[in-house]
């Protein structure tokens, strides 16, 4: 049954409705009316018994007149007459009540059954001696008769007198029902009615409370709020299908919501990412800028030094300008590109020729390298601050012929590029300090470039976008240091390709 | 989903709860409607008796015939007998002999009758008798009728008893002159007052009913005349009168009792011989303002009377026993019915109420009446 009403449309509830109370209102009716027209037909009863006592005096009365007619005329229709009236009062009498009972109507009419009979018996042999022509006989009888016939006049008048009174009581009480009856009647119709009323406020309730909710909810999501409870789809009326269509709507559009903040959020790690690439380049370049001021300018004359080196024969001081000038040249050039392996390798070849030139050649610099990974790219300037790194805190504080050792090997599929001192080494912490960043040197010393091993780390993870770029490994004291950068080789040939 | 669930629960419940309240409603006034119309159809007693008796009394309405019906009511009502007092619902006023008619016409079990001795009521009688319905007569008979039985009272015992309460009274009257005559005349012989007293006899009236031919009248006067003379001292002198009072019409009685008020000659004693005399003379003696002067010997103990003679205006009068009077009639036709005859004569019980014992009766009388 519930299930029939909640599938039920709307429109059907609404008349379901309509038609249960106005079928109740109409059972109520016509039940009372059933009531008040019982009562009518008591009421119309009570007067019965005098109407019907009437025609039995009249009927009687018929009696005695066609008796007198015919026993002053004597005449057949007198007489056929007679006959008539004395069939019909016969029988009425014979419906009269004959038994003696507490009630005086009852035993009244008993009595005039009682009467009637022998006054019949009597008007019939008055009539008998009237035929026979017995004149006195039916004198003497027709004078018994009349007085049975008054007596039973009287009684029936009496006895209609006395019914009406007791009728009339009779009917004064039955009034007096009558309107408490009314009065209950219209006590029970206000019952039912308040009952419908109830009942009908509680269905439409029923029905309207999901559309109440679901416009709180609607106004709820007007406002922007999409984080609300959704309402159980209850019917399967118009206003389960709204709700439904409503809860489908929300959901969709939680999840392009999602969407879009996901995508959103993509986009700005890379815009945040580009900008911290830039950051850092824009960092590295003022750096190259404030201690290279016109590395052009520069090179240029070192390359007319290099000329006239030439041209005067000394060889050495040749190669020396030329490699300072590559040296140079690679910086103003590669500044702010990706370049492979062996080009960076190639600046730190010149490097650690310029460096030897200047401290004559106590660094041995020696190379380990897997030929095939010389095209793996990399940023720029990543491999010269690490070796200049090496130089000036690893070597140059110790006693003794000073040594690197620069490897790249590969190890799966990443590109490992190690570059090894003998020098002083570092503690635990100090590594700790640079991976992270936080080891902050007297920068500017004589002879770097400026560019610190945070500004390399940084560009190495934006580069790989990975977090695990280098590995710094020292021994202990006096041991050496091992600078280790690893690179992923795949990505860089697809992104290659 | 439980309050929902909750909420389904509650809403069957109210649909359920109007149903039944309709429905309730519905069959309970159904229910009520039924038993009341009922209720109203069956006023009165329905019960169907097995006989049907009628009394017939002069005058339904008094008190007297109302008590005696009531005797004969009850008795009849546990013998499964109706006992109706003919005439009471009737729109005209018959008289006796007419509804002796009605009841031999309307074929009754038995009738009571307070006859009279004339030729009519015999002749009825007579009828009812031949048409099988035995016919008791009640207070005054008619003996040359076939009646089957008489219930009344006995008439020369009641004179007798009227007689010696006029010999109190006169032995009251002369004790009570003796003592004033002593006390005016200083102790002085009673002789004078004696002689006095022989010159101006007590006259004593007994009202009689002028058109009564019944010899329960003429009983009870010579036995009210017999006590007298065999009791009476040799000083005392009592003059006995009959006066006829006119019974025949509504307001005679009154007026015949006036009458007598009217003439110089009032008598001492009045003795009345039913209810209605008594109150009438109680009534003019009142009037008259002769109280004290004339006394009254009353008849029947209706609450008027016994007030009368709280107050000292009526004497004496009889009580009789009314109760038992209606239900020796109820059981003589029985009897008859049973056995094909019944004894010829009862008698009530009387007993004498004077301001003695007044206070009884009145007692008694008022738990009677409710």
């Amino acid at each position: 049954m519930k299930n029939k009403w909640s599938s039920l449309p709307l429109q059907g509830k609404i008349s379901v409705i309509y038609i249960y109370a106005n079928v109740m209102i109409l059972i109520v009716n016509i039940i009372l009316l059933m009531g008040i027209n019982s009562m009518t037909k008591e009421i119309d009863k009570v007067y019965q018994g005098n109407l019907h006592l009437n025609e039995v005096s009249e009927a009687l009365s018929g009696v005695q007149d066609s008796m007198t007619s015919y026993l002053s005329v004597k005449t057949t229709d007198s007489l056929e007459n007679y006959y008539r009236n004395e069939q019909i009062y016969r029988e009425m009498v014979q419906e009269l009540n004959g038994k003696v009972t507490g009630a005086g109507f009852d035993r009244m009419e008993r009595n005039i059954q009682n009467m009637s009979e022998r006054y019949l018996e009597a008007v019939n042999q008055t009539v008998e001696a009237k035929r026979g022509r017995n004149v006195e006989k039916y004198r003497v009888r027709y004078e018994n008769a009349t007085q049975l016939y008054q007596y039973i006049s009287t009684y029936i008048n009496s006895l209609n007198n006395e019914q009406f009174k007791h009728n009339t009581e009779n009917y004064t009480e039955l009034s007096e029902t009558f309107k408490y009856f009314e009065f209950v009647s219209i006590l029970i119709m206000f019952f039912v009615i308040i009952g419908n009323v109830g009942l009908i406020i509680k269905l439409a309730g029923d029905i309207v409370s999901p559309l109440k909710h679901l416009a709180g909810q609607a106004d709820e999501v007007a406002k922007g709020n999409f984080e609300i409870e959704l309402s159980e789809v209850g019917t399967q009326d118009e206003i389960g299908i709204v709700t439904g269509a409503f809860n489908q709507m929300v959901t969709s559009i939680r999840k392009y919501i999602e969407t879009i903040r996901q995508s959103m959020e993509v986009e700005r790690a890379l815009k945040e990412k580009e900008l911290m690439m830039e950051a850092h380049l824009k960092d590295a370049q003022l750096k190259y800028l404030q201690a290279q001021i016109n590395p052009h300018f520069l090179f240029n004359t070192l390359n007319a030094g290099a000329q006239l080196a030439m041209m005067e024969g000394a060889d050495r001081t040749y190669q020396y300008v030329q490699n300072m000038a590559e040296f140079f040249r690679y910086n103003v050039k590669k500044g702010e590109e990706t370049v492979s392996i062996s080009e960076e390798i190639e600046l730190v070849d010149n490097y650690i020729y310029i460096l030897n030139v200047r401290f004559s050649g106590d660094i041995h610099f020696e190379k380990k390298i897997d030929e095939t990974l010389l095209h793996v790219p990399m940023p720029s300037m990543i491999l010269q601050p690490i070796v200049e790194n090496c130089v000036n805190h690893g070597i140059r504080e110790m006693a003794g012929e000073g040594k690197i050792v620069l490897s790249v090997y590969r190890i799966d599929d990443v590109a490992c590029i190690s570059i090894k001192d003998n020098g002083v080494g570092m503690s635990e912490e100090t590594i700790r300090k640079v991976l992270s960043g936080t080891y902050r040197e007297e920068e500017m010393a004589a002879g770097s470039n400026g560019i610190g091993m945070d500004n390399v780390i940084g560009r190495l993870k934006l580069f790989t976008e990975s977090e695990d770029v280098m590995t710094i490994v020292s021994e202990g004291e006096n041991k050496g240091t091992e600078v280790i950068i690893y690179l992923q080789i795949k990505e860089r040939e697809e992104e290659d390709v | 989903m439980e309050q929902k669930q909750a909420k389904k629960n509650n809403f069957t419940l109210l649909l359920i709860m109007t149903m039944v309240f309709i429905v309730v409603t519905a069959i309970v006034g159904i229910i009520v409607f039924r038993i009341y119309i009922g209720n109203f159809r069956q006023t009165g007693d329905t019960k169907t008796y097995s006989r049907y008796y009628v009394m017939i009394v002069d005058d339904r309405k008094d008190s007297f015939w109302q008590a005696v019906y009531q005797g004969a009511y009850e008795a009849g009502q546990k013998e499964n007998i109706y006992v109706e007092l003919l005439g009471e619902n009737l729109s005209r006023d018959y008289e006796k002999t007419d509804l002796m008619r009605i009841a031999i016409a309307s074929d009754v079990d038995g009738i009571i009758v307070v006859a009279d001795e004339s030729d009519l009521m015999t002749e009825l009688i007579d009828e009812a008798a031949a048409e099988g319905i035995p016919v008791v007569t009640l207070y005054s008979d008619n003996t040359k009728s076939k009646r089957c039985s008489y219930v009344g009272i006995g008439s020369y015992n009641l004179g007798r008893e009227y007689g010696r309460q006029v010999l109190q009274i006169e032995e009251s009257r002369k004790s009570r002159k003796e003592s004033a005559d002593g006390g005016s005349e200083d102790g002085t012989d009673g002789s004078p007052a004696n002689t006095e007293e022989s010159n101006d006899p007590l006259k004593v009236t007994v009202l009689v009913n002028a058109h009564a031919e019944d010899s329960l009248q003429n009983i009870l006067c010579s036995g009210i005349q017999e006590t007298i003379d065999m009791e009476k001292g040799d000083d005392t002198r009592i003059e006995m009168t009959l006066v006829s009072v006119d019974e025949s019409n509504a307001f005679s009685v009154e007026e015949s009792i006036r009458d007598i008020f009217m003439t110089s000659d009032i008598p001492d004693i009045i003795v009345c011989l039913n209810e209605l005399t008594t109150t009438c003379a109680y009534q003019t003696v009142v009037d008259y303002n002769r109280v004290g002067q004339v006394d009254i010997l009353g008849y029947y103990d209706s609450e008027t009377i016994l007030k009368a003679i709280e107050r000292n205006v009526i004497y004496a009068t009889v009580s009789i026993d009314t109760m038992q009077m209606g239900r020796s009639c109820v059981d003589a036709i029985s009897e008859y019915h049973a056995l094909g005859n019944t004894s010829q004569y009862f008698t009530a019980d009387i007993s004498l109420v004077n301001k003695k014992n007044v206070s009884g009766y009145l007692e008694g009388g008022d738990t009677n009446e409710k």
